[in-house]
């Protein structure tokens, strides 16, 4: 991981009496795919927006490649592509007019970059035709279009998967993941979608009433050195909890002829060993991973909007 | 700079886009052209060109200034309400030097409309009233001076075209405080329509103040004969007080625009 691209420090919105955003500190390294997780009204998106310059901080500052976004606005906003929530375009115009329109605006993009954009995002098809007869997907590329036009250092993504079909999901991800590895992009993505985000990210942030409540690791499925929840399905779970306590092990019986014990998988081996050894059938061992979106609830409490 | 150029070809495009343009053009010359004949045919081609040129630039001008303010009213509205903004706003341009390409604009798009205008009068009319017709071609229009036709035309154009250059100020204001072009462009239909007919009664109402209301000043074209109007009034004042409107119009729109938090 390399240099941060995009540093939040300390960074408050207040509109009129509201804290909407509290104090939120957090970089985002080159190379990196930075998940932004948090329910309905977290903030997230007014979080974008003040990264992008469209809001004014209230107090902290954010700085992208160093510079300040309310100091050094065009510096700063230079490096950045992005999509703000929906990904609105010029309906009367073709997408390729669109992405013209938007290449004028920055020195150095070639009609050869917009043609290669066009084909990345798959809209070679239909790039001539007006906008307003694009669907919600082809929108979304359109918007992707626009936000990579010009090789940003840090590419911004207000939910990127809504509206995408499943093989467009994967598309997109598989995309982000390359430009964060073989170019050193930074990548934020905002997301309700747990499941998505464990997919695509290296770090996820939750924020929940505009506070940054955890930020993770996501590391694949490597859990073998980690303490876990192990569950044995077993014939006698009396037995079982006797045959624990006998070596030490606190055992807790989760109904259903299931019982738990904390530890690590050479620990998982042992126990099963034991039961077998004194006549008890194991059925079943699993590890008890919660996966990212049970965390979540568990963090947010699941509760509703707010 | 030449970056700069790029903003103007951007909002040019966007202004300047097919259906609404062709609608436009399309109104302004049929209008012209009907006048024009309907005229011919009853007068059979007497009266001079320049005479039906200046009426119907009386009677049919405000249409330039109301299209052109409901182009320059839409340009930062429709892209709050559309929520393109977002996407317009995250280029390395800061928001001055937006405004200031899509200000730019509006006023050529009103320049070429104007121009567009005058042209087809002056074709149109002189095709019926000098190639067809036969009216006595070498009238005066103005009784007063020794201006010839085209150059009191043309003066009179001019100041015509001061007033919407004023009215699409205020306009592209009204638009960028309020993300609306309603009401923006209701304000240049009562500029057009009662300020610009009616206002000069005010002129005669005795209060010191009246003289630095801003409506008072925005019909020009009183002072097409000289620069001094039959009210008293001096061309040289009203510009002034003209100019110090626009600079705080100016401001306001500028420093309003800057400010804000797009949240759309
Ligand atoms: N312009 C505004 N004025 C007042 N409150 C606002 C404004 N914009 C957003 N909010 C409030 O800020 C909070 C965060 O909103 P935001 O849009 O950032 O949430 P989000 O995390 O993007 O939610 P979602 O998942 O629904 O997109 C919400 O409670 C919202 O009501
Ligand atoms: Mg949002």
């Amino acid at each position: 991981m390399g240099k941060p691209i995009v540093q939040l420090q300390g960074v408050t919105k207040r509109i009129g009496s509201r804290t909407i955003i509290d104090n939120l500190t957090l970089d985002v390294p080159s190379g990196e795919v930075f998940g932004f997780l948090g329910p309905n009204g977290a903030g997230k998106t007014t979080t974008i927006r003040m990264m992008v310059g469209l809001m004014s901080i209230t107090s902290g500052d954010i700085l992208i490649d160093g510079h300040s976004i309310s100091k050094q606005f065009e510096k700063s906003i230079r490096h950045v592509g992005a999509i703000v929530e929906n990904p609105e375009m010029y309906k009367y115009m073709s997408g390729y007019q669109n992405l013209i329109h938007f290449a004028r605006m920055i020195p150095g993009i070639t009609s050869h970059r917009v043609k290669e954009v066009v084909a990345l995002v798959g809209l070679e098809s239909r790039i001539h035709d007006k906008v307003k007869t694009y669907s919600l997907g082809m929108r979304q590329r359109l918007g992707v279009a626009q936000a990579i036009l010009h090789k940003p250092k840090l590419l911004i993504l207000d939910e990127p998967t809504n509206g995408l079909d499943p093989a467009g999901i994967r598309e997109l991800r598989d995309y982000l993941r390359n430009m964060a590895r073989q170019e050193g992009v930074a990548v934020f993505v905002s997301s309700h979608l747990l499941s998505e985000m464990e997919l695509m990210c290296d770090r996820v942030a939750i924020i929940q009433n505009g506070k940054l409540i955890d930020v993770r690791s996501i590391q694949g499925s490597d859990n073998s050195a980690k303490s876990l929840r192990i569950l044995f399905e077993v014939e006698w779970p009396e037995s079982a909890l006797e045959v624990l306590a006998a070596s030490g092990l606190t055992g807790i019986s989760e109904g259903a002829g299931v019982i738990a014990i904390e530890g690590d998988k050479e620990l998982a081996a042992q126990v099963n060993e034991s039961f077998v050894r004194s006549g008890i059938k194991v059925y079943g061992i699993r590890a008890d991973i919660k996966s990212l979106e049970e965390q979540f609830l568990e963090m947010t409490g699941g509760e509703g909007i707010g | 700079m030449v970056d700069f150029l790029n903003l103007i070809r951007n909002e040019n495009m966007k202004m300047f886009r097919a259906p609404r343009l062709f609608v436009m053009l399309g109104i302004v010359l049929a209008l012209v052209i009907a006048i024009s004949s309907v005229w011919f045919t009853v007068d059979k081609g007497q009266t001079a060109m320049w005479e039906v040129i200046i009426t119907e630039t009386m009677f049919l001008y405000w249409i330039v200034t109301i299209f052109a303010v409901i182009v320059a009213s839409g340009t930062v509205a429709e892209e709050f309400s559309t929520g393109t903004i977002k996407l317009l706003l995250i280029r390395p341009w800061n928001r001055s030097k937006i405004l200031l390409s899509k200000y730019i604009s509006s006023l050529l798009f009103a320049l070429f409309f104007a121009i567009v205008f005058l042209a087809s009068l002056l074709l149109v009319n002189w095709i019926f009233f000098d190639l067809l017709g036969n009216g006595e071609s070498v009238e005066r229009l103005s009784q007063f001076t020794s201006m010839s036709n085209s150059e009191y035309m043309f003066k009179y154009y001019g100041l015509l075209f001061l007033n919407t250059v004023m009215t699409v100020t205020i306009s592209f204001m009204l638009s960028t405080v309020f993300r609306s072009s309603v009401l923006a462009i209701a304000m240049a239909l009562f500029i057009e329509i009662v300020v610009n007919n009616l206002m000069q009664l005010l002129a005669f109402v005795k209060y010191k103040w009246i003289d630095y209301v801003l409506f008072v000043h925005l019909d020009l074209t009183k002072f097409v004969g000289g620069n001094v109007a039959s009210d008293g009034k001096t061309l040289g004042f009203s510009l002034s007080v003209l100019g110090v409107y626009y600079v705080i119009f100016i401001a306001l729109t500028w420093i309003i625009f800057n400010k804000r938090d797009v949240a759309s």
